[in-house]
């Protein structure tokens, strides 16, 4: 019992540490979020008049077009953006696994895990630009016109999804691949013997056996995209007229430019409590526990 | 011999921790500035290191990135400059929670040009002082370009439609006018420029001061009959990085462009530069760089003195050095670049405004940026533009 208060010792500086930088900015923020800016107590009335701002959610869209308002584009991104990231995460690594000179290609791929975001944001600006960059070329190539992608409300959001991609695939590519390797080689090989075609190998042994990885590559590229920020913030500030803005970069509007901080916390709030529902499955499961 | 040895080390150690605290005494000063703007602003600096002798060092923080990092630096008492160049509106709004140092009394206001203080003064004191300024005078175009398509520069509105439909039929030109995009104050600048001429200075006033909505048909006039329809002709390009928008001005892609009087200082031939108004222009934005000095500087007596020096001498070396007109009546006029000299002389007959975002600041900033962005693009959606401006400038 005595060593084991004194081994709870070595716990202290990191739980103080937790304390003051993680659990009191948490539950302050949470606080601030049920107060007006005027400093009045409004419990949810503050939530209600944060989401229902046009910044937030803005049915007009749905009969006029862009924007719709953050709320719905975090939601765009999520529907675009998640599946694409997993599926080509998981085709590559499929396929670099089994060509010659895989590990220097999916090097290669990884270098764009590694470039931080606000460099991929500038690089996806001068990557849509009319005047410069590669995809408007492409475009025009074909007869769709060259125009800036990003300038557009009807294309800046699928721009920066779309584009984004390089950044985030090779994160879902690099953790199929540790996936693929504890696939024991035995398991296709009877496959094999019984007459799988690798197409069919691939949906009855690969993917069902990636499961666990694949729980951790949809939760990991949700919060990704749900606090999504810095792409956004460098590429487009949320332009033009709204049409890519999203919840973090609303957040940063409220608490930096309109310097209320008690509608940046009720965003912030509600991130984290979406972040929230989509982790403790993730970490149920890790535990051993069905979700 | 050992004691004296131990001595002679003390003093040498004494007088080397002496001039070290000498040596650390420095100011520090952001600005936005960089490149060829940061390196004609340098030999202010150094020209105060030169009287004083105390050093400065210079670090550069565009506008937008200091109003995130100030608040809080500001909340826990501490500063990362002495001298800081910042929006007027942030200024004031900084000082009403105690963060600016009081300026009163550190400037002649008679030696400044008239109402050159008024945007850093509130409750009867000033926290803040004008630097230069710069006009945004309206369209430049390379007068090698008008003489090669024979084109004159227009009087009236009619010839100024007509200057842009003929430039418009120049092949290889994009656009008549190339539209300058950085976080959107290009745009802004251009925007402002048809309510100075079409809705007068008075509009622009009332704007600022929200006495006049953005909805309001006179200002939807000003939209409606003159800007949109010119955006609907393919007159203005779509919004294009300003720096390289400079750069595809000057090699023909576009004929004319909106900037303000610091494009003199990019451009490889000033002497080919040229530039007109709106016809009918009443007035012209005077956009006038603020500093302050932090309450929580180390050095508050040595702060206020380069803020004094920056405001009256520095504006002097500043003007020479081009695309820069001075606030300070003491900078004379022969210290102007030729073309500045220019520049200047098209501000007379006409009123000086403040910028309008600028003054406004805010959250309000970035939507008029955000909104002008989506009216270029989609110019028919000019109505759903001017609520939102009107709806976030009534929060």
């Amino acid at each position: 019992m005595h060593a084991l208060r004194g081994r709870a010792l070595f716990f202290v500086p990191a739980l103080a540490l937790l304390a003051v930088f993680v659990v009191y900015p948490v539950v302050n923020t949470v606080w601030l979020s049920f107060f007006t800016s005027e400093g009045e107590f409004a419990l949810l009335e503050n939530y209600a008049e944060v989401l229902s701002q046009p910044e937030m959610f803005d049915p007009r869209g749905f009969a006029r077009g862009f924007p719709y308002g953050a709320l719905v584009h975090n939601v765009m991104w999520i529907v675009i953006h998640l599946p694409l990231t997993a599926s080509l995460g998981l085709v590559l690594a499929v396929i670099l696994r089994e060509i010659r000179g895989g590990a220097v290609v999916k090097s290669i791929i990884f270098l764009g895990m590694v470039t931080p975001m606000v460099v991929g944001g500038v690089i996806l600006r001068f990557l849509f630009d009319g005047n410069v960059g590669i995809l408007p070329s492409l475009l025009s190539l074909v007869g769709l016109g060259r125009r800036t992608l990003t300038a557009y409300p009807d294309t800046a959001l699928f721009s920066l999804i779309i584009g984004s991609l390089w950044l985030w695939t090779p994160f879902s590519m690099i953790l199929y691949s540790a996936g693929l390797e504890t696939i024991p080689d035995y398991v296709y090989e009877a496959a094999v013997i019984d007459g799988a075609s690798a197409t069919r190998a691939f949906f009855a042994i690969t993917v069902p056996m990636l499961r666990p990885v694949t729980g951790v590559v949809i939760t990991m590229t949700f919060l990704w995209v749900l606090k999504i920020f810095d792409i956004v913030y460098v590429a487009t500030m949320g332009g033009p007229g709204g049409a890519s803005n999203v919840l973090a970069l609303q957040m940063y509007m409220y608490a930096f430019r309109e310097f209320d901080a008690n509608s940046a916390a009720v965003v912030a709030t509600f991130l984290m409590l979406v972040a929230l529902v989509v982790s403790i499955p993730t970490f149920r499961s890790v535990r051993g526990e069905q979700p | 011999m050992r004691r004296k040895v131990t001595v002679l080390l003390l003093i040498v150690l004494a007088v080397f921790s002496l001039t070290g605290l000498a040596a650390e005494k420095k100011l520090t000063v952001i600005s936005g500035w960089s490149g060829p703007e940061m390196d004609a602003f340098m030999p202010v600096l150094r020209e105060f290191e030169k009287e004083t002798g105390i050093r400065v060092d210079y670090q550069i923080y565009r506008a937008e990135d200091l109003a995130v990092l100030l608040p809080a630096q500001f909340d826990s008492k501490t500063a990362p400059a002495d001298v800081i160049f910042m929006w007027a509106w942030f200024v004031n709004r900084q000082a009403q929670s105690g963060h600016v140092l009081d300026m009163t009394g550190t400037l002649n206001e008679s030696d400044f040009v008239v109402g050159a203080l008024d945007a850093v003064k509130s409750g009867g004191k000033l926290w803040g002082a004008p630097y230069t300024g710069k006009i945004k005078p309206g369209f430049w175009y390379r007068k090698s370009f008008f003489k090669k398509h024979n084109l004159a520069v227009p009087n009236t509105w009619d010839e100024f439609v007509d200057l842009l439909a003929r430039i418009k039929k120049i092949p290889g030109v994009r656009a008549p006018i190339a539209s300058g995009n950085g976080v959107g104050w290009p745009l802004s600048d251009v925007t402002e420029h048809f309510i100075a001429t079409f809705g007068g200075p008075a509009m622009t006033r009332d704007l600022i001061a929200g006495k006049i909505a953005w909805t309001d048909p006179k200002v939807r006039a000003v939209f409606e009959n003159r800007l949109v329809p010119l955006l609907k002709a393919g007159y203005f390009s779509e919004p294009i990085e300003w720096t390289m928008a400079a750069d595809l001005w000057w090699a023909g892609d576009y004929a004319l462009y909106f900037m303000g009087s610091w494009i003199t200082g990019m451009v490889k031939d000033p002497a080919d530069l040229g530039v007109f108004t709106l016809p009918g222009a009443r007035g012209l934005v005077f956009a006038t760089d603020y500093a302050f000095v932090p309450a929580y500087t180390k050095y508050p007596a040595d702060a206020r003195r380069l803020l004094a020096h920056l405001a009256t001498r520095g504006q002097t070396l500043q003007v020479a050095a081009g695309g820069h007109i001075a606030t300070y009546t003491g900078a004379p006029l022969d210290a102007y670049p030729p073309v500045d000299r220019e520049v200047a002389s098209l501000l007379g007959g006409l009123e000086a405004l403040p910028d309008l975002d600028d003054t406004i600041g805010g959250e309000w900033q970035p939507a008029f940026w955000d909104q002008l962005k989506l009216l270029w693009v989609s110019p028919a959606r000019v109505g759903e533009v001017l609520e939102t401006l009107q709806r976030k400038a009534g929060k």
